[in-house]
């Protein structure tokens, strides 16, 4: 359902942009999910019902943005995982396109390029991490995949050798030497 | 090393199944291993993630499972390790909503908060204003105001918007933050200017020259910032729409110069402003010319933006948006519904037979 109201009105000035992102997998389920307003689905029972009517009208058609329920919805799949960040229907557009592309180069460069539901749900903690960097309560905290990442991933052993700065492999080392003093 | 790597492996291996099928009394069950000394944060970590997934999967906790589960993970403090002190703060803010006695935490999270480890810092902040309620926020008074104009944008970024939530319950106490609050909206780091503009807006919410001064002094200033020019956009166009005399002129120039910004994003603010005041005699041209190029982007975002805000403006001015009857034409057969819906019932709206004809 599109919302067509005709009526101008001026977007608000509150920093409280983002209502909701999530990530699902290819059958609609969800991986991940938050909503930040309260007004807005506020039990799990119409979020699913929510989530599963945005897949159904998104999956098949890679349109980057719907009109839903009042929601403007900008959208990005890969594989078969799909990422979604909801705004109110009076939201900038594009503000709410450069929170999903930095929600979804985040988490890109978090499963190294891999972005399907098997990887992520190895590094479910870090996307987790990252999902609480980008947004909190609704704010935009941070928009800088570069800086999001730094913040998310810390685990110096899990990155190749090949692609580790000089701090990350002494932090690797000095992680490991102290596992097998523990041992 | 080698055996606990394997080990690693083999339940990460199984990591995609067990998320399938989790057992809420199971995995509370496993919060028994925060107890073990010394803590193993690998162990810890994935068993918190499973209770941040379970809680996300929509599943409820009963306060005394929260509760029990939340005094579980405050043993976790003892370990040092990044990621589970960051994920401990993460079940510490979904926790705190449903759990008793929360603030058992406060001191802890001070710690962190104020301590040497900038990973620590910012997210301790957040999770310890979660777990804050009003009668409590003037025991951290002090170190909140010096987080926010603490150099590190992360921790002075988590501080501001930590302040605005707590300002919707305690809103005079926020409000003695102001001094700081200024100091952070010079700072270099687009965030955090962003960030402090907005909650210096909401503690002068009521106080309208003093936000006029605030715009005045911001729109002269050279912001770079496209999140906090899009802010201060509206809060000029809210300005204008409020205000009917000569001073208003200023604000009108100021978003009509942001239609020659270099972000799309900022354009977009400053010609749906132009477009929707309530009061324009002005020339609407340079905004929907904007909006007509907007139609004719790859981007689909950009095209729906574009049309919806010229489908709001034929309700006021039907002849600047007969200019772009082509472009909303062209628009009829996109690929995208909501953009092609949106192009009919504009097209409807003007009415132009030539255009129902074709």
């Amino acid at each position: 359902m599109v919302h067509t109201n005709l009526e101008g009105s001026l977007f608000e000035p509150t920093l409280y942009i983002v209502k909701g992102m999530c990530i699902l997998d290819n059958e609609g389920n969800r991986i991940l999910a938050k909503y930040y307003d309260k007004d807005i689905l506020p039990t799990p029972k119409e979020q699913k019902a929510f989530e599963k009517n945005l897949f159904n009208k998104t999956h098949r058609a890679n349109a980057e943005i719907i009109m839903l329920d009042g929601l403007t919805c900008v959208y990005k799949s890969n594989v078969d995982l799909f990422f979604y960040v909801m705004g109110s229907s009076h939201e900038n557009e594009l503000l709410l396109q450069s929170v999903l592309n930095s929600l979804y180069e985040s988490v890109s460069i978090l499963l190294r390029r891999n972005v399907e539901k098997r990887v992520l749900m190895d590094n479910l903690d870090s996307v987790m991490l990252a999902f609480d960097e980008i947004c909190d309560g609704g704010v935009i905290l941070d928009s800088d995949p570069g800086s999001i990442v730094g913040r998310a991933a810390l685990r110096g052993e899990d990155v190749p050798l090949g692609e580790q700065t000089v701090v990350q492999v002494l932090q690797s080392a000095r992680e490991q030497l102290k596992w097998s003093l523990l041992k | 090393m080698s055996s606990f790597k394997r080990d690693k492996k083999e339940e990460e291996e199984g990591g995609c199944f067990s998320f399938q099928n989790l057992d809420k009394t199971i995995v509370l069950q496993e919060s028994r291993y925060f107890n073990e000394t010394p803590v193993n944060p690998r162990k810890c970590t994935q068993i918190l993630t499973k209770i941040l997934f379970l809680l996300n999967q929509g599943e409820t906790f009963s306060t005394q499972e929260a509760t029990e589960a939340f005094f579980a993970i405050t043993k976790l403090f003892q370990s040092n390790d990044v990621i589970l002190r960051r994920m401990v703060y993460l079940c510490i803010k979904e926790l705190s909503k449903l759990a008793q006695d929360v603030i058992i935490v406060t001191s802890s999270l001070t710690k962190d908060m104020t301590g040497k480890e900038d990973l620590y810092r910012a997210a301790a902040i957040r999770a310890l204003c979660s777990v804050t309620d009003s009668t409590m926020i003037q025991a951290i008074e002090r170190y909140m105001k010096q987080a926010i104009v603490d150099r590190n944008p992360a921790v002075s970024s988590a501080a501001l918007v930590s302040s605005l939530h707590l300002s919707s319950t305690s809103p005079d106490l926020v409000k003695r933050w102001t001094s700081e609050a200024q100091e952070a909206l010079n700072s270099e780091k687009s965030l955090v200017s962003y960030h402090a503009l907005g909650i210096l807006v909401n503690i002068r919410r009521t106080d309208k020259l003093s936000t006029m001064k605030l715009v005045t002094r911001l729109t002269k200033s050279s912001i770079k910032s496209p999140y906090t020019l899009c802010l201060l956009i509206r809060l000029a166009a809210q300005l204008v729409e409020d205000d009917a005399s000569e001073t208003s002129q200023a604000y009108i120039e100021f978003i009509d110069g942001c239609l020659r910004h270099k972000s799309e994003m900022v354009i977009y603010e400053a010609a749906h402003a132009i477009v929707n005041l309530r009061k324009t005699t002005r020339d609407l041209a340079p905004a929907v010319s904007v909006l007509q190029l907007f139609c004719g982007s790859s981007k689909a975002t950009l095209r729906l933006a574009g049309a919806r805000t010229l489908a709001k403006l034929t309700t006021k001015h039907p002849a600047a948006v007969s200019a772009c009857t082509i472009d909303l034409e062209n628009l009829i057969s996109d690929p995208n519904r909501s953009v092609a819906t949106l192009a009919v019932t504009t097209l409807l709206a003007t009415g132009a037979e030539s255009s129902i004809d074709r």
